[in-house]
């Protein structure tokens, strides 16, 4: 039931959302942004450089993906607060952090669900067609 | 530590963490130097964070925000009745590697 004021206001928003994405995930993007502006250098270089891994990831859903990256200025701010060395915070494999860290969230799903198709297909094609999950292929 | 046991922790890193938050609640920090204390140097920080967010959404662990002098609010967590369980449930799977791993051992002699 429209009958609201607000409501040519909310159609708008919808409309102009279908283009820009959601607001509200823009703003934690912001957000986001600005929180890491404020750690120290390398604190923020570090960041800086998950950043960038993470986006060849593909983009998540809008929500999923501003708590990832909420998630990320959280333990960098703990980190630098706690004075906790770059070091200590990746380990000697950088990459194994990220990949454990991303499973979390629906951008490291997406990849395991690729992994999950590729998986069945071999199934499939070796003949031991066990699983019923492929409505989506 | 050496490479192998750095391998080897991987798969029991969950255990571990759900064993130590069993005993009293802790947020990161102090969960990953309790490790370092115990001999278990490899463990990086982020690491533990992102086991923690894991656990923290499969309901494992309940957490509660409290405010610290420095930085932003820590989460303290705690093992809820649902993370007990996965915790047995770990130690009966520990148990039984355990148990072949020493049998194969004998049998090898």
């Amino acid at each position: 039931m429209d009958t609201g004021s607000n409501e040519p206001k909310r159609r708008y928003r919808q409309y102009l959302e279908v283009v820009t994405g959601p607001l509200e995930d823009k703003k934690r993007w912001r957000q986001y942004k600005a929180r890491v502006k404020q750690l120290p250098e390398n604190y923020r270089t570090a960041v800086e450089a998950l950043e960038r891994y993470l986006m060849h990831f593909g983009p998540g859903d809008g929500a999923d993906a501003a708590s990832m990256f909420e998630d990320l200025a959280d333990l960098f701010e703990q980190s630098a607060a706690d004075g906790t060395p770059i070091r200590e915070i990746f380990g000697e494999d950088p990459v194994e952090f990220v990949e454990a860290f991303v499973q979390n969230y629906a951008v490291g799903r997406y990849i395991r669900r690729e992994r999950e198709r590729f998986t069945s297909a071999i199934d499939r094609a070796a003949g031991e067609d066990t699983r019923k999950e492929d409505r989506s292929v | 530590m050496g490479k192998q046991a750095t391998e080897m922790l991987k798969g029991t890193l969950e255990g571990i963490v759900l064993a130590i938050l069993s005993g009293r609640a802790a947020y990161g920090y102090e969960i990953t130097a309790w490790l370092r204390e115990q001999g278990f140097s490899d463990i990086a920080e982020g690491t533990i964070y992102a086991l923690l967010v894991r656990i923290e959404q499969r309901g494992l662990v309940d957490v509660e925000k409290v405010p610290s002098e420095k930085g932003p609010p820590r989460k303290v967590y705690s093992l809820n009745a649902q993370g007990r369980e996965h915790l047995e449930e770990f130690w009966r799977t520990w148990s039984f590697l355990a148990e072949r791993l020493e049998k194969l051992r004998e049998g090898g002699k």
